[in-house]
């Protein structure tokens, strides 16, 4: 089964800031939307999300802080079940151990309140629940840029370690080509509301054809350390 | 010359920072990493003066380090400014609080330094680029010649792209100016490409300090070795082929 959508666009205050937007994505894949700030990433993962659902199939999406997706007044419990009820499954009826191990968050009390825990496991809760029920798609939107370096490292192995031999497929919206490309195997290069480059992650790393995909693969990280 | 000499800092009860110790000459650059409350950013609230130490000095050449008057550059570039005055009255504000007269041609050398046409200048902080706003930033602690210029996660809020050409202006700028910079970042990339120094704190104390280079290969305790690691991991080093 592959994920299609056509036409996608949108319009703020008179600007389109994303213009017709046609996507092919095959289960199983993992795809990395990048480009700089204000390039339409996350406009085209949210039109993505709302296209993708409206059509029947099942969309997670995690936002960048953890803030975004859980309430700070109701526990974690609540959050989870919440998270059983709009997928329309009996509560109790994920699979809760084997998400929650996967993650390595089973040690967290969910009858506390999301600060009770750290970000780190916040964050790896808010992925947990995205989970529920394996869906066709998970969009992560900058998933780690609230967290540091070793949760955020730490996080993004347990996901991909997750994920391998799933259906579900996934997009990770980043500024960051460096992050990117050690997750992905296909890029899609954003830039001013238009996709302007799309192909395998190793040949826009090295073949970078627009001025945005080469900016991106020049400044993907600080520096090559020598072995 | 900024010392630090068995510095530590009280929050209430509660130790924020312990026995650290630190030395940063002029022209050099000193990167302090570390995870959330590591304490990070009180080690740059206790240099400004801020916070006072419950032991131990700062100094300096010498004389207490607030002396030098000490330039921050502050996380979030919007957030920095008066939102209701336009960049260039806050860019003059250190000039005027200090009382000294401002060099002919400093704010066209800096402006041209941190490629800012002047007339961004006649902007407010919500009507330029968040990249602009950062620029401005910097134009504004550097306006007085600081010796010393401290940046508290100056990239955070930046795109990946922004944030290595800001690091560029920022290095030139100091290779012209001579000042000592103090950065603290959670950036281990960001610090070994851009410092001479790599400080690790963690829970209120000295993990680890190196030159940058010795850091970023052989770092010593098993929690830097973890941190260098997590900067591959998430792509800020790449390691060679």
């Amino acid at each position: 089964m592959t994920l299609s959508v056509s036409g996608l666009s949108a319009v703020r205050s008179g600007r389109t800031i994303l213009h017709p937007t046609s996507l092919e994505i095959p289960l199983q894949i993992r795809i990395g939307l990048v480009g700089s700030s204000g390039s339409g990433k996350s406009t085209l993962g949210h039109a993505l999300i709302d296209d993708l659902r409206a059509q029947g199939h099942t969309v997670a999406h995690v936002p960048q802080s953890p803030d975004e997706a859980l309430d700070p007044l109701r526990s974690m419990a609540f959050h989870w079940r919440e998270a059983e009820t709009a997928l329309g499954l009996p509560p109790g009826s994920a699979d809760q151990a084997g998400l929650f191990g996967a993650l390595k968050i089973e040690g967290g009390d969910l009858s506390k309140r999301p600060w009770g825990w750290s970000r780190g496991m916040q964050q790896r809760f808010v992925i947990a629940m995205a989970l529920i029920g394996n869906p066709d798609l998970i969009v992560l939107d900058e998933p780690t840029s609230a967290l540091d370096p070793v949760v955020a490292a730490a996080t993004m192995e347990l996901l991909s370690a997750f994920l391998t031999g799933k259906d579900t497929a996934m997009i990770l919206i980043t500024h960051d080509l460096g992050l990117a490309a050690r997750r992905v195997e296909r890029l899609m290069v954003m830039d001013a509301g238009r996709l302007v480059e799309t192909g395998r992650t190793e040949d826009i790393l090295e073949r970078p054809k627009t001025r945005a995909a080469n900016a991106l693969s020049t400044h993907r990280n600080w520096m090559v350390l020598p072995c | 010359m900024l010392k630090v000499t068995d510095l530590a800092v009280k929050r209430g009860s509660r130790v924020t920072l312990e026995s650290i110790t630190l030395s940063l000459p002029a022209g050099e650059t000193l990167a302090v990493v570390g995870e959330s409350g590591a304490g990070k950013s009180t080690l740059i609230a206790a240099i400004l003066g801020l916070l006072k130490p419950a032991e131990g000095e700062i100094t300096w050449n010498g004389k207490p380090a607030r002396a030098a008057r000490p330039a921050l550059v502050m996380q979030e570039p919007r957030a920095a400014f008066n939102p209701a005055l336009n960049l260039r009255r806050s860019v003059m504000e250190p000039i005027v609080a200090q009382g000294v007269a401002l060099a002919a041609g400093r704010l066209e050398r800096l402006c041209a330094g941190l490629e800012m046409p002047l007339d961004l200048l006649d902007r407010r902080p919500d009507q330029v680029s968040i990249g602009q706003a950062q620029r401005a930033g910097i134009l504004r602690a550097l306006i007085a010649a600081p010796p010393l210029v401290l940046f508290d996660e100056p990239l955070s809020a930046l795109d990946a792209v922004t944030q290595k050409h800001t690091a560029r202006l920022i290095s030139e700028l100091q290779a012209e100016e001579g000042f000592a910079a103090l950065i603290v970042t959670h950036d281990l990339g960001y610090a070994v490409a851009h410092g001479d120094q790599i400080m690790v704190l963690k829970a209120g104390r000295v993990e680890e300090t190196a030159d940058a280079n010795t850091f970023a290969l052989t770092p010593q305790s098993p929690y830097c070795r973890t941190l260098r690691d997590a900067a591959i991991s998430l792509g800020a080093l790449e390691a060679a082929a």
